[in-house]
């Protein structure tokens, strides 16, 4: 009795697996529905049955959805290869099967040829002679923190900002915190891989910093590693609207200055203005 | 798969898949796309389009196909879907294609009796390179956000530069605003950025036309001087130049027109000017008052040192004498102008010792024949005799000290004397600071103090009797405590000294009141300022950040409540000088900043101010300062 019910259980299970063998399912976005083929965002084109079966992957049923590009679909493979049922979807499918598994059936005219563009590829270098550079992002947050060294001649309670083209170079993008007489400090949390370009500003594009020459500078470049945290730290020489010995600030949309022999901001209306040396004629 | 020395790393959502090798830089392609929808997702840089799609590219083909999709960043674009790839040669269908302009390389999969694997090489469309294995995640198409930032039908997209859509909209909500044309700018050239407007409370802008080297933008504007209002802009950018113009405001009697210029000629040369012109007109009518300012910079660049000429030309009416007939505006014949040249040394390092230095020296001069603002102190127009006999001005300013004259010709106006029309300045100054010096060097770096002092001096000797110092000295010891949290202590000294040879400040003079306040009976025009400053930062995320700002000031002369004015503040609401007369003897300014968007910070301040004995008052800043940036 044991024996007749261990026969039937393995030959049920063995029906079972020649039935799972015979059809692969993998899920993934359409690329394209022609010709005869469907293509996955792998690029691989599979041939597709001419009753291909496509329904809705939620409900089972039919659909009203398309098989066009950018469509989720979960295919069905039969034993020869071909798709045999497309379940379609506008969202994202769970992952199912492996496009490794199903590339033996991808249609392609010519041979596999290798890419010298790709790293696989790349020659081993001779003894003694440099590599190649190489870089690789895993796209993690990495915490970078911004420390900027500021001109003496900063005024105390200036705010300092870094202006990125991530931001369309808003001048006031990145406010920074002033950590003690001379320094700036922001901690920012970037995708590794993030390339941006970048200048210390006081809040508008007048006020920007300028290379230690006097002249306009470059943005600085910074290409986000992969790491826990990187600390970068930069001297700001000056201030394009802060020119050393200056007598009039130079500062759009105010009224010209002309020059102001009392430097107090702010005198109280009871305090007399300079009087003139005595003694002079009026004109 | 791997990379193999790419640089093109992706922003915001880097590629973990491969990419091939990056060539030098090759010129910016310019992309004609046309589709039934266009969408652009600001935040990710991501241009997608869905049905009828054609693309023409200055590369020498034409595309179409149903779904095309790229990333601005990464400067890569996707066609999927009944493909035709036309060219010179001729006409290829196939399943997709896609381009990594920045590695000269098109990935295509052709459909000809049985699908393929095509690769063409640096733009050459009539040999490809069959069967070639192709980086993984060439075909894959983006996650996208819900909603896009803007919608279209076409868009015209200069790689690496900008994008410009037609029929487009954006959204306020999930309501469509049309738009028509918008250009997008994402340009890594920075001058692009440099505007000639001036600050404003609200500013919406509407980039209506742009490319490589331009961009065309009206601004829809609020500010409490204004009111509502409309702006215009046009930038012209190179690469070592640019010239910006604008009207701001663009609406109403009153307009500035401005004109900011650049060049950088060779490595060590660059020059600058800045117009302001400012007009009283109804639209484009004949104004009734014109005034302008030209601000002028010029640099040269020396090995260890550069001088700088800065001058500034102001003419107070462009119009001409008799020509104003405004009730605001006199015939003012003022021509102001200044000029300065500065030489500047580097910042050098003194010996071994963990000091900093770094000098200048300037000359100059400030000339005006008949004195400026004359008619901002509130003097109207006056022309007797119909302008054929010109009031005498009263000038308050740069000829006469700001004095009056003993003795007053005219019971109508106020003389002031003497006059001096040109000011000869020559200039002297250094600063001498030390970096952050190690006060102990414990095992963990968050015990240790740090220790930071600057010291700038600065002389300005006057052609007449009057010379001018200025010194202020800092000192803070600073401690990061963990990773989020970080102190300081502050003190700073300032000194400013106006200096009078012959007379000067004379003693206060009571207005309404019996009695001098505190200390003004003994100023001279020589002030000083001591700042005890405590600053925290509080940073337990890139996403929430806390700092609060204290300090104590002990002043000279003392200030005293109601005496002094507050100060101007500027557009967002915060003081204009970071110094000034009269500050109160304590205040605290808390800011908080934190995360509403995914791609938007919102920072909110505000700043407490008290006095001490024997005055007890206290008042919060006017204005609680809230701006939203986008990061």
């Amino acid at each position: 009795m044991i024996r007749r019910l261990l026969r039937s259980s393995a030959i049920l299970l063995a029906l079972v697996l020649i039935a799972a063998s015979s059809s692969v399912v993998v899920s993934g976005q359409l690329l394209a529905y022609q010709d005869g083929f469907v293509f996955f965002t792998t690029g691989d084109g599979f041939r597709v049955a001419q009753d291909v079966v496509i329904r809705d992957a939620k409900t089972g049923a039919g659909t009203t959805i398309k098989p066009v590009p950018r469509i989720w679909a979960r295919a069905t493979f039969d034993a020869n290869g071909t798709v045999t049922e497309l379940d379609l979807s506008r969202t994202p499918l769970p992952p199912q099967g492996s496009f490794a598994d199903v590339q033996r059936f991808a249609v392609a005219i010519s041979t596999p040829a290798p890419n010298p563009d790709l790293l696989a590829y790349a020659p081993t270098p001779a003894p003694g002679a440099t590599p190649l550079p190489t870089q690789q992002f895993s796209g993690r947050p990495v915490l970078v923190t911004f420390i900027v060294q500021v001109p003496p001649i900063t005024p105390f309670t200036s705010g300092v900002y870094i202006t990125t083209d991530q931001s369309g170079w808003n001048a006031q993008a990145i406010p920074m915190d002033r950590i003690d007489a001379l320094h700036y400090q922001i901690t920012r949390r970037y995708p590794s891989g993030t390339v941006f370009h970048y200048l210390y500003d006081r809040g508008s594009f007048q006020a920007k910093e300028v290379a230690q020459n006097g002249l306009d500078r470059a943005p600085r470049n910074f290409i986000v590693p992969d790491a826990d945290v990187r600390v970068i730290r930069d001297t700001v020489y000056a201030w394009n609207d802060q020119v050393n010995g200056g007598v009039n600030q130079v500062q759009p949309q105010i009224m010209p200055t002309p020059y102001n022999p009392a430097p107090f901001p702010n005198l109280p209306p009871s305090l007399p203005p300079p009087q003139p040396p005595p003694g002079k004629p009026p004109f | 798969m791997l990379l193999l020395a790419s640089i093109a790393a992706r922003a915001q959502t880097p590629a973990p898949h491969a990419s091939p090798t990056a060539t030098p830089s090759p010129p910016p392609t310019l992309l004609y796309l046309n589709a039934k929808r266009v969408d652009f997702y600001y935040d990710r840089f991501l241009l997608e389009a869905d049905g009828d799609v054609q693309l023409r590219s200055s590369d020498g083909y034409t595309v179409t196909g149903d779904a095309f999709s790229m990333d601005l960043k990464l400067n890569r674009f996707l066609i999927a879907g009944h493909v035709t790839l036309h060219d010179a040669s001729g006409t290829v269908s196939g399943a997709a294609i896609s381009d990594f302009l920045d590695f000269q390389r098109i990935y295509f999969v052709p459909v000809t009796t049985e699908p393929d694997r095509w690769t063409f090489l640096n733009g050459d469309l009539a040999h490809p390179a069959k069967g070639r294995v192709m980086p993984g995640d060439v075909f894959e198409f983006p996650s996208l956000p819900q909603q896009p930032s803007i919608t279209g039908t076409g868009a015209i997209v200069g790689t690496k530069t900008y994008v410009r859509f037609m029929n487009s909209h954006t959204y306020l909500g999930s309501v469509p605003i049309p738009l028509g044309s918008e250009a997008v700018n994402f340009s890594a050239n920075q001058y692009f950025a440099q505007n000639t407007l001036s600050g404003a409370t609200v500013d919406l802008t509407w980039n209506v036309a742009g490319n490589n080297n331009s961009l065309s933008a009206v601004h829809f504007r609020y500010d409490p001087t204004y009111h509502l209002y409309l702006a215009f802009e046009q930038h012209l950018i190179g690469q070592h130049e640019y010239a910006i113009f604008s009207v701001n405001p663009a609406t109403g009697d009153r307009k500035w027109w401005n004109l900011n210029l650049y060049e950088k000629l060779g490595s060590r040369f660059q020059i600058s000017t800045f117009t302001q012109y400012y007009t009283q007109q109804d639209f484009l009518q004949e104004p009734r008052a014109a005034q302008q300012t030209t601000f002028l910079s010029a640099t040269y660049a020396f090995p260890h040192s550069y001088v700088q000429a800065t001058s500034q030309l102001t003419n107070y009416n462009v119009l001409g004498p008799g020509s104003l007939e405004h009730n605001s505006i006199g015939g003012s014949l003022s021509h102001p102008s200044q000029l300065q040249v500065t030489a500047t040394s580097f910042q050098n390092k003194i010996g071994t010792l963990p000091l900093f230095e770094q000098i200048y020296e300037g000359y100059g001069f400030n000339h005006d024949s008949v004195g400026a603002n004359q008619y901002l102190n509130g003097f109207p127009g006056y022309w007797p005799q119909g302008g054929v006999a010109f009031a005498p001005i009263p000038t308050p300013g740069l000829q006469a000290y700001g004095a009056k004259c003993t003795v007053q010709p005219s019971k109508f106006f106020t003389y002031y004397c003497p006059v001096y029309t040109t000011i000869w300045n020559t200039v002297l100054g250094f600063n001498l600071f030390t970096p952050a010096l190690k006060l102990n060097n414990p095992p963990s770096p968050y015990e240790t103090y740090y220790f930071n002092a600057s010291f700038t001096k600065q002389y300005q000797w006057n052609s007449l009797p009057h010379w001018i110092s200025t010194s202020s000295e800092n000192f803070s010891i600073s401690r990061q405590f963990s990773r989020s949290v970080n102190t300081f202590v502050g003190y700073q000294i300032l000194n400013v000294g106006d200096h009078y040879i012959n007379s000067g400040y004379l003693p206060c003079t009571p207005v309404n009141s019996f009695y001098c306040p505190l200390s003004f009976t003994s100023f001279r025009g020589v002030s000083t300022m001591r700042t005890t400053s405590f600053g925290l930062n509080l940073v337990p995320t890139p996403e929430f950040n806390f700092s609060l700002l204290v300090r104590h000031h002990v002043d000279f002369p003392i200030p005293v409540p109601g005496v002094f004015g507050l100060p101007p503040n500027n557009i967002l609401g915060q003081p204009l000088y970071s110094w000034f007369l009269g500050q109160p003897p304590y205040d605290m300014t808390a800011n908080v900043r934190f995360k509403i968007f995914p791609h938007a910070l919102v920072d909110v301040s505000k700043t407490l101010y008290w006095y001490g004995n024997p005055y007890r008052t206290q008042f919060w800043q006017p204005a609680t300062v809230v701006q939203v940036l986008p990061i």
